[in-house]
């Protein structure tokens, strides 16, 4: 959503080019009702490309604060993983 | 798949959410499969392992937008029971503490001895004695409400995040 305002569908087909294909098995709705309702994002309804209007999700303000604290915290958590993983060796008997 | 959203609107119609709403998701599911349709993905491609559960998959996404309460929340109003309780315990609690002020009557909870063998039994007896009954009543009373204000802060508690 960072990258443009989306809708749903179209959030599912971003995140499937991203490589993660089955992120919006039927959370999405949810998910985005959830978002919607506590602030993070701002609607609006437009026409797609040739098809019916669909309601466009963008981030909203406090939205794009949020997305930079769990940003932030990922890549901590990543990283504190990635230095626990680092000295793991693993072994594959052939 | 509109049996899908023919199914997810009855699902919202029954559980209250107001028709402008309903309207608006069943929409969005609506145009989004049938995009999805057009680009050869399946419903169960978009929807997953909810395709073939609608009503939960509805009511998930009505309580996510805050419309409703969450699956399993209970029911809308306070519990009748929960109510009742509380009443009944607020009752007693003014009785004992009427009949405390009043003095009247001084009942008690005296043990008494009958016949040579020395068997004893409790008796309820007009008197000012170590157990009375005002004073039980009282003790039981505010057990009961304090039982209720916890009762109450759960589900006060549970409310709050069925709309969460």
């Amino acid at each position: 959503m960072d990258a443009g305002p989306a809708y749903g569908y179209e959030m599912t087909k971003r995140l499937r080019d991203r490589g993660l294909p089955t992120v919006g098995e039927g959370s999405i709705y949810p998910l985005l009702g959830r978002l919607e309702r506590d602030g993070l994002v701002e609607t609006y309804r437009a026409a797609s490309n040739g098809g019916p209007p669909r309601k466009y999700y963008r981030p909203s303000p406090a939205g794009r604060v949020a997305l930079a604290l769990g940003v932030s915290e990922w890549r901590a958590a990543r990283d504190a993983v990635d230095a626990v993983l680092a000295s793991v060796t693993i072994e594959v008997a052939s | 798949m509109s049996d899908f959203v023919a199914q997810c609107r009855r699902e919202w119609k029954r559980l209250g959410v107001p028709r402008p709403l309903a309207e608006e998701m069943a929409s969005d599911l609506a145009s989004d499969l049938d995009e999805a349709a057009a680009e050869g993905v399946s419903a169960e491609q978009l929807l997953g392992n909810t395709v073939s559960d609608p009503r939960s998959f509805a009511a998930s996404w009505a309580a996510e937008r805050g419309v409703v309460r969450a699956p399993g929340g209970g029911g809308r109003g306070r519990p009748r029971a929960l109510i009742a309780f509380t009443a009944l315990a607020a009752v007693v609690l003014v009785v004992a503490a009427v009949l405390l002020a009043t003095g009247e009557p001084k009942l008690s909870l005296v043990q008494t001895r009958t016949g040579p063998s020395g068997s004893s039994r409790h008796v309820v007896q007009a008197a000012s004695a170590a157990a009375p009954v005002e004073w039980i009543l009282l003790a039981v009373a505010v057990a009961a409400l304090g039982f209720a204000v916890w009762l109450w802060s759960r589900w006060g508690r549970s409310r709050r995040y069925a709309f969460q």
